[in-house]
Parts: structure tokens; C-alpha cells; sequence
């Protein structure tokens, strides 16, 4: 076991080229995963990527200058400023073709970068006897051989960028963010737009020499999409893409050391697969988050009619079993939304079975007043009389609250329902606290009158301040029958006994 | 400037003076010889068809269009040196809500424009985030991802923006879209306090029926300037019909509903 360990996590350490790619790999992972963030916010990616091809070009450019002029041959300096001044007039040209033409924008990064691209790997041909670069290195990078040079120049690049984005961290937030806004405040929106460019191009160059420039927009983007799952704070998405980057490379060149693989492939592999990771247990944004989110969610429809089943059964407690096989529901569902009503309050565990909570018996009569209410509109309205209970056993489920309270004031707020059942009280309005109309009001309540409407006034001797009583209603008229405090009584109809709004007592 | 200015000088300086403003983005401008001052401390709607200028009117006045003729005064100052002294609440589907930046983040945005490029944010503009936060009752949800808010609550946020940032002018683009009738209210109250603190506001508005009620003055605009003042010397028949070309088949009606809220709003 031991000598397994030793084999396969120390021993890389002692390679000389294992050292190297891993400092400069980290390196610049770490810087492409945090400007990579402000490149997938900006939906930038195929920028990117169109950067990272661009490249080629830049590259054989700063090479052969070098070369002519100054008699370098493969001058990392030249190429590195090559690269940039590629990829700045690619920038240009992009945003010139989008601004006179109506090619959109992505549709000029592509016409644009595979046309660099193809110059590039011309001049890299037709020179092939004086440049010497290995397109194949180039495309795929050599993360295990990078060279003292390509680390300076990679270090360097790196620092810069690395200490553009601390410093200017307010600027890159607020000009992705809403550029209108930058613009406002006064902020050059236009050299924040072109530094970030900039640094980008940077970054893909000194990542070209490590992952190629194929892969080298993966270690941009993918550190940063993993971090993006996580968090809702720019600052802290830097920091969480820079660890997956770290990490990536790691993880990569182990890897990579252990299948003998090419060491950039094998650290995007790696980073890809942490990415999938994230993906599936992200806390808030992952798919196992979702998928549980959405299992916690139990069907409504069930919910009411497991309150409804046991409301009927009054005090007796209803079995499992009942429950189970007496909704017609599936009985796993069934099971575990009687949990859920139980861990919420609504239903209590006994020896016998279940029964309603306080809580839960005002939920149920509230959704048996719904029901009752229903079927009374139903029968008004004309609906046979064996389609009656199927049709509002549907219609109850449409239970909020002012919908329910406006089929009660169309019915003329009925005591019964068709098959003389009692149709519970409108116990939400009247428990509230607030006042409530005297005709939402039952036998035997009564309270203290703080208004009576212009309209109802003319109509009865009420008034407000009173205290008032209710007998029980007069239901052939549908009048409403109320006893004053000197036990003297009077009749109100429909419209004045909604007209008066009385403070119920507790 | 050789062309004289239209409309007396009053002795204070306006909060914003636009002199012969023109803008293009073709061959048609889309604001033509627009002049106007706009005295300070008042709510400002400016109203149009759809395509008038409207939102460009706001966008010369931030210095974000290029304009072709004119000058713009921002209390007294060329609108060029002006910045900073114009906040800005952007329509809201102008932003990427799944941004990673939370509330209290978006607020201190305001606040940049105060910092210098190498300043952390300090204690002065904390508090002002507080206090902007506070005035639009939204303290509660400083630390939520801006996403996961309402809609008039995302646009209580911006507000705060506009209010952190203590410019002497707001310009609002369309805030009242898309929100319901007390979310309405509720921002509503925000622009009176803003209001009641001395700065000028103005607002791009689309619904004729509220606009009467909510602004004490209105700006009525179609490439041209049709008017601008109280909204019964605004909401004129024939203005409307002709900016509105007979579109608004319910004018009469409009028209009355506005006058009616108008006087209740004067009432109490």
C-alpha cells in the first residue's frame, strides 16, 4: 500500500519536468479560470475560443519578424506580442464587420477566425524550412516539456493579468454587469471592454504552450462555469474557479503520469469531469438539488384528499391502510404524503392511525367548504344531480381563498349545501381580526359594528358602535336576523347585510 | 449658440435645460429640435408612442447618444461635465439577473463613481447603501442573489442604485413595466421621497391613464416636443390625437379618467 502511495504521488515529484508543468500549468489555469469568469458572464466563449485560433497567426508572425529582423530564432518574447497584436486587430476587424455590415457578431468571430487561422497555417507551410514550430505542439501543447522560456513568458503574462483584475476587480464587475451604468459614472467602458480583451488574449497565449489551443478555451471556461454552480458572488467565483483550476491540473498530471497520457488532454479530462461533478451535487443550482426539490414537492390533489378522507371520519382515527387503498391514489405516494403532513403539522400519529391537528381540521374544513360550496354552484347552475360530487370533487381543488369567497356571495352566502349538508363558516375572514361583513357571519356570533355603508344605511336602524347579535337565519328569505343589545330584533337582506361591517368577537 | 433660445429664463437654474436637441441613428432623427428646461425638485413623465424617442430623450440627457445639434445643462452644467450627478435605473430587460452579485453588491455599484480607482469602498458608502436599501424597504434582502427576487422588487433595487449613488437628477426608463397595481404604489412612494429630498426626476412612462396622477409634470414627445407641463395643460385633445394619430380610439375616455384623478389627487 505504502509503496503503491510512494509510486504513484511521490515519485512524479522527484522528475524534474513533473515540477515544471505542475508550477506552470497551476500558473496559468489559475489566471485563465479567473478572467474565464468574466468571460463566461459575458457570454464570451466563442470569443474565446476564435482568440485561441487566432493565435496561429500571431504566433508565426512575431516568429518570422524575429527571425528576419533580429536574427532570433523562436523568440518567446516576439511571439508573445505577435499573438497579442493578432489578436487585438482580430478584436477590431470582429467589431468592424458586426458595425457596417448586418452580419451579427458571432457570425463575424466565426468568418474571421477561421480565416486568421488559415493564414497562420499558411505562412507556418510555406516558411516550414525557417519556422520551427511543431504545429502538432501548437494544437495540442506539451504541458510535460514546457521550456524555461515559455515559463518566463507565461509567468510574466500571468502577473499582469492576475493584478489588472485585483486592481480593476470594480471596473470588470460593473461593465459586465450594465455598461450603462459604467458609462454614467463616468467609467471608460470602452478600455475596460478592450483590457478585458487583452487579457484574454494573454492568457490563451501562455495557455497555447501547456494545453494547446484547442483545450486552452476549456481551461478558461470550465473552471469557471464549475465555479458558477456554487456561488452568487463574482469574488467568490474567482476564487472557487481558481481552486478547480489548481485542482484540474493536479489531479490532470497525475493522471496523466499514471496512463501516460498527453498531459494537457488529461488535465481537461479531469476538470471536465469535475465539472460533471458539480453539475449533479451543486447545492442550489445542481440536478440532484433539483430532482429532490421537486420530490419534496407532494401533488396538491393528494394532499387535499388525504385531509378530506380523514375530516370524514370525524374523531376516529384513520389507519394507514385505509389511506393507503381508500383514495385511489398510489399507495407510495399516498404513504409518504401522510409523512409529510405529519412532519408539517397537519396530521398527528396515534396507535390507531391518524387524526387532524387544530391546524390541519381548519385546512380541511376550509377545502370542505370549498367542495360544498362548488357542488351548491353546481346545482344551481344546472349540472345533474350523479355528476354533482365528481364534478366538485375536481372543483374543490380550485380552493383560493377570494374565488371561494366570491362563489359564497353569488349562492347568497348558503347555510346547506344540495344534500343538506352544513357548508363550513368563512373562518378565515372571520378569525382574522379584521372587520367582516354581517352577512359572512353564523348563528350566535356577533360583535361590535364599525361601519355601515352609505348604500345599507338607508335601509336599517344600525349603527356603528353598536353591539349586535346573530339569530339563526331566516332561510326562506335568505334574510339575516339580528339582535340588539335591547334584544330588540331586525331583518337584514342580501345587500345591507353586506353592507355592514361588524369587528367579530373573539 | 446663434439661434436664440425659445422659452423665458426663470431666475432659478433648471435641473436640466435642453437647447435645440437633434439625435439620429438614420436618416430620419428621432428627436428633432427638442428644447426644454425642467425646473428642479419635480416629477417629470414623458410620454409617447411606442418608438417616439422617449427612452432616446433619457439617453441624451445620460450623454450615451451621440447628439447631432444642440446642448444639454445638467443644473446648469454641459451635460459632458455632468457626470455623476445623473443616476440611471435601467429598464429591466436590460440585465443579466442570474449575474452573480448580490442586492446590497448591486446598491454599492452606485457608489463607484465616488471611489478612485485604487479606494475599497468605505464607511460613508456603506451607510449610503444602508440608507438607500432602507428607503426603499429592502433591507431584508441584501444579501439575496438578484435573481432571486420579484419583479418589483428587482426594481426597488435599482432605485436604490439610483439613490446610493446621490445624483441631483433620476432618470427612470420605463419602471413601472411589467409590475403589479401595488408594486406600482409602492415605487410610486420611493420616487415622491426621492422627490421630497430636493431632486428632479424624470420618467419614461407609457400608460396615458396614470400619468396624470403620478407626475406633477409631463413631457410629451414624438420626435418633436409636443408639450411640456402640468398634465391638463398636456393631456389636450387635440395633442393627443395628433401625436397618438387616432390610435387611441378611447380617448375621451382617457382622457376624463384622467381629469377625474387628477382632482382627487389634488383633493386631500
Amino acid at each position: 500500500m505504502n509503496a503503491w502511495l510512494e509510486h504513484t504521488f511521490v515519485a512524479p515529484l522527484h522528475q524534474e519536468f513533473f515540477l515544471k508543468a505542475l508550477l506552470g500549468g497551476t500558473l496559468v489555469a489559475v489566471v485563465c479560470a479567473v478572467v474565464g469568469c468574466l468571460v463566461i458572464l459575458r457570454r464570451m466563449a466563442f470569443l474565446g475560443d476564435a482568440l485561441s485560433h487566432i493565435m496561429l497567426a500571431g504566433v508565426a508572425g512575431g516568429y518570422l519578424v524575429m527571425k528576419f529582423f533580429f536574427h532570433e530564432e523562436a523568440h518567446a518574447g516576439g511571439m508573445l506580442v505577435g499573438a497579442l497584436i493578432a489578436s487585438v486587430l482580430a478584436v477590431a476587424m470582429i467589431g468592424f464587420v458586426s458595425r457596417v455590415s448586418r452580419i451579427k457578431e458571432d457570425t463575424a468571430i466565426g468568418v474571421m477566425y477561421t480565416g486568421l487561422f488559415a493564414a497562420g497555417a499558411v505562412l507556418v507551410t510555406v516558411y516550414s524550412s525557417e519556422i520551427h514550430i511543431d504545429l502538432y505542439h501548437f494544437i495540442m501543447g506539451d504541458v510535460l516539456g514546457v521550456a524555461d522560456d515559455d515559463l518566463r513568458a507565461s509567468a510574466i503574462a500571468s502577473a499582469l493579468v492576475l493584478s489588472l483584475v485585483i486592481l480593476f476587480f470594480r471596473h470588470f464587475q460593473i461593465a459586465s454587469f450594465d455598461p450603462v451604468l459604467a458609462a454614467a459614472l463616468g467609467l471608460p467602458v470602452l478600455l475596460i471592454d478592450y483590457a478585458l480583451t487583452t487579457c484574454v488574449s494573454l492568457v490563451v497565449v501562455s495557455g497555447i504552450s501547456m494545453v494547446g489551443l484547442i483545450l486552452v478555451v476549456g481551461l478558461m471556461i470550465t473552471p469557471a462555469a464549475t465555479a458558477y454552480l456554487l456561488t452568487d458572488r463574482l469574488q467568490r467565483m474567482m476564487w472557487l474557479a481558481a481552486g478547480f483550476a489548481a485542482s484540474s491540473v493536479v489531479g490532470g498530471l497525475y493522471l496523466a503520469y499514471a496512463i501516460d497520457s498527453s498531459g494537457g488532454a488529461a488535465i481537461m479530462l479531469f476538470c471536465s469531469l469535475q465539472f460533471l461533478v458539480v453539475l449533479v451535487i451543486a447545492p442550489r443550482y445542481g440536478l440532484l438539488a433539483g430532482w429532490l426539490r421537486r420530490r419534496r414537492m407532494l401533488p396538491q390533489e393528494l394532499v387535499e384528499d388525504i385531509l378530506g378522507l380523514v375530516l370524514k371520519a370525524g374523531a376516529r382515527a384513520v389507519s394507514a391502510g385505509e389511506l393507503r387503498d381508500g383514495l385511489g391514489h398510489e399507495p407510495r405516494a399516498t404513504l409518504r404524503a401522510v409523512k409529510r403532513l405529519v412532519q408539517d403539522g397537519l396530521l398527528e400519529a396515534r396507535a390507531e392511525g391518524y387524526a387532524l391537528t387544530e391546524q390541519g381540521t381548519l385546512q380541511a374544513r376550509r377545502l370542505q367548504r370549498a367542495h360544498r360550496l362548488w357542488e351548491t354552484y353546481l346545482s344551481q347552475v344546472g349540472t345533474p344531480e350523479a355528476e354533482l360530487h365528481g364534478q366538485a370533487h375536481k372543483l374543490e381543488h380550485l380552493h383560493e381563498e377570494a374565488s371561494v369567497d366570491y362563489i359564497d356571495h353569488i349562492l347568497g352566502h348558503p347555510l346547506k349545501d344540495p344534500h343538506g349538508s352544513e357548508i363550513p363558516p368563512d373562518f378565515v375572514d372571520t378569525h382574522s381580526g379584521q372587520p367582516v361583513m354581517v352577512s359572512l357571519l353564523r348563528k350566535d356570533q356577533g360583535g361590535t359594528i364599525v361601519e355601515v355603508k352609505p348604500a345599507a344605511a338607508t335601509y336599517t336602524p344600525l349603527k356603528k358602535g353598536e353591539r349586535i347579535k346573530l339569530r339563526p337565519r331566516n332561510v326562506a328569505a335568505n334574510r339575516w336576523v339580528v339582535e340588539r343589545a335591547d334584544g330588540s330584533v331586525v331583518e337584514l337582506d342580501h345587500a345591507v347585510a353586506d353592507g355592514v361591517l361588524v369587528q367579530p368577537d373573539p | 449658440m446663434a439661434i436664440s433660445t425659445s422659452g423665458a429664463r426663470t431666475a432659478t437654474t433648471p435641473a436640466i435645460e435642453v437647447q435645440h436637441l437633434t439625435v439620429s441613428y438614420g436618416p430620419r432623427p428621432a428627436l428633432l429640435d427638442v428644447s426644454v428646461a425642467i425646473e428642479p425638485g419635480v416629477l417629470v413623465g414623458v410620454i409617447g408612442p411606442n418608438g417616439a424617442g422617449k427612452s432616446t430623450f433619457i439617453k441624451a440627457l445620460l450623454g450615451f447618444v451621440k447628439r447631432d445639434v444642440g446642448q444639454i445643462k445638467i443644473l446648469g452644467t454641459p451635460a459632458e461635465h455632468a457626470i455623476g450627478r445623473i443616476a440611471y435605473v435601467p429598464q429591466r430587460g436590460a440585465v443579466d439577473w442570474d449575474f452573480p452579485v448580490t442586492v446590497r453588491e448591486v446598491v454599492m455599484m452606485g457608489r463607484y463613481g465616488h471611489l478612485r480607482w485604487w479606494q475599497d469602498p468605505g464607511t460613508a458608502d456603506r451607510q449610503a447603501v444602508d440608507a438607500a436599501l432602507e428607503m426603499v424597504r429592502m433591507s431584508e434582502f441584501a444579501d439575496r442573489q438578484i435573481g432571486q427576487l420579484s419583479g418589483g422588487q428587482q426594481q426597488r433595487v435599482f432605485m436604490a442604485r439610483a439613490l446610493a449613488q446621490g445624483g441631483e437628477v433620476l432618470l427612470l426608463d420605463e419602471p413601472f413595466a411589467g409590475v403589479d397595481a401595488s408594486t406600482e404604489r409602492a415605487l410610486l412612494d420611493v420616487l415622491h421621497s426621492a422627490k421630497g429630498q430636493g431632486r428632479t426626476l424624470v420618467v419614461v412612462h407609457h400608460d396615458l391613464v396614470t400619468a396624470a396622477e403620478y407626475f406633477d409634470k409631463l413631457l410629451l414627445v414624438k420626435q418633436r416636443l409636443f408639450a411640456y407641463g402640468t398634465p391638463a395643460q398636456v393631456l389636450r385633445e387635440d395633442l393627443l390625437s395628433e401625436v397618438y394619430e387616432g390610435r387611441l380610439r378611447a380617448f375621451e375616455h382617457l382622457r376624463e379618467e384622467a381629469a377625474r384623478k387628477a382632482r382627487e389627487g389634488a383633493a386631500p
